[in-house]
């Protein structure tokens, strides 16, 4: 019988290294689109924007003329205009502003306490 | 007699062939992946961009007075500046280098950001919401986002049930790529 010729081995190895590199590039661009839709979603639904928004409102609403009312709009449109929960609390002691802030869109849940002079 | 001699390049031949199918499926999958996702990554550019655009607006130009008349989006609303609106939110929004564009002409060809925007304020109960201005009307097929701010104003006639008082509207604006 005769022998199995086995001169090209070298290049037979090379071969295949080149085509597993191909593999893991493939791989890659796979993966790389994965990752911006999934960090674009995560974007959009975390409510980054819309926090910081309401507590610049709330914030703001401290030195208007009816706190009663600006609270009721703030809560009302909140629910009806942007689907979510907001109430804020507040108190001033010894010329310090103290506010509590909760925020809930079903998602996100999130609330903060915060005081100024 | 049976020849075996070539049994390793046969071996060889499948391994091959298995590897570029797998490397045609990951290409395949990942460019049908990509429609779905770019929908999502422009779709989020458009929405900061706006959120921007209009935190810009409502930045008092004289910064200590917190909600001073000095806040553009604030004296807008007060005066249903229909106009200015449409002016600075589109200028920017579509700033770019090279010759400005004419927001006038309807039928221009060139490519920019349009809107369409409204303020919702509470009256006792129920939700009054006021056309503020637009670049063009909404025809139903448009792929929008929607860009919200907060402003507490003045308007000092009667307004939403009270006369004379702060109230806390929220300015919502819907825009688009043509």
């Amino acid at each position: 019988m005769a022998r199995l010729n086995d001169d090209a081995q070298w290049i037979i190895l090379m071969g295949f290294l080149v085509s597993f590199s191909f593999f893991f590039l493939a791989l890659v661009i796979n993966q790389s689109t994965v990752v911006g839709q999934t960090t674009a979603e995560s974007v959009i639904e975390f409510p980054k924007t819309d926090i910081r928004d309401v507590k610049q409102a709330i914030g703001q609403s401290m030195k208007t003329n009816d706190l009663v009312t600006v609270k009721d709009d703030i809560k009302f449109l909140s629910m009806n205009r942007k689907g979510s929960v907001v109430d804020y609390w507040n108190f001033t002691n010894n010329n310090t502003t103290f506010i509590r802030i909760h925020y809930n869109n079903g998602v996100t849940e999130y609330n903060e306490n915060w005081s100024y002079v | 007699m049976k020849n075996s001699d070539g049994q390793l390049y046969t071996i060889e031949g499948f391994a091959a062939g298995l590897i570029m199918l797998m490397t045609a499926y990951l290409v395949v999958n990942a460019t049908s992946i990509y429609t779905a996702g770019d929908t999502h990554i422009s779709d989020m550019q458009l929405e900061a961009l706006g959120s921007d655009a209009l935190t810009i607006m409502s930045t008092p130009t004289d910064p200590p007075m917190y909600i001073s008349n000095t806040n553009p989006l604030r004296m807008i609303i007060e005066s249903d500046d229909e106009g200015k609106f449409k002016t600075m939110f589109l200028n920017l929004t579509n700033n770019r280098t090279g010759a400005p564009l004419d927001y006038s002409n309807a039928d221009s060809t060139m490519d920019y950001i349009q809107f369409n925007a409204s303020y919702s304020c509470r009256n006792q109960n129920t939700t009054a919401i006021f056309p503020l201005s637009y670049s063009r009307n909404l025809t139903g097929g448009e792929h929008t986002v929607r860009a919200t701010k907060w402003v507490i104003v003045n308007k000092s006639a009667s307004f939403c049930g009270t006369t004379n008082k702060d109230r806390a509207v929220l300015v919502e604006v819907l825009l688009w790529r043509d």
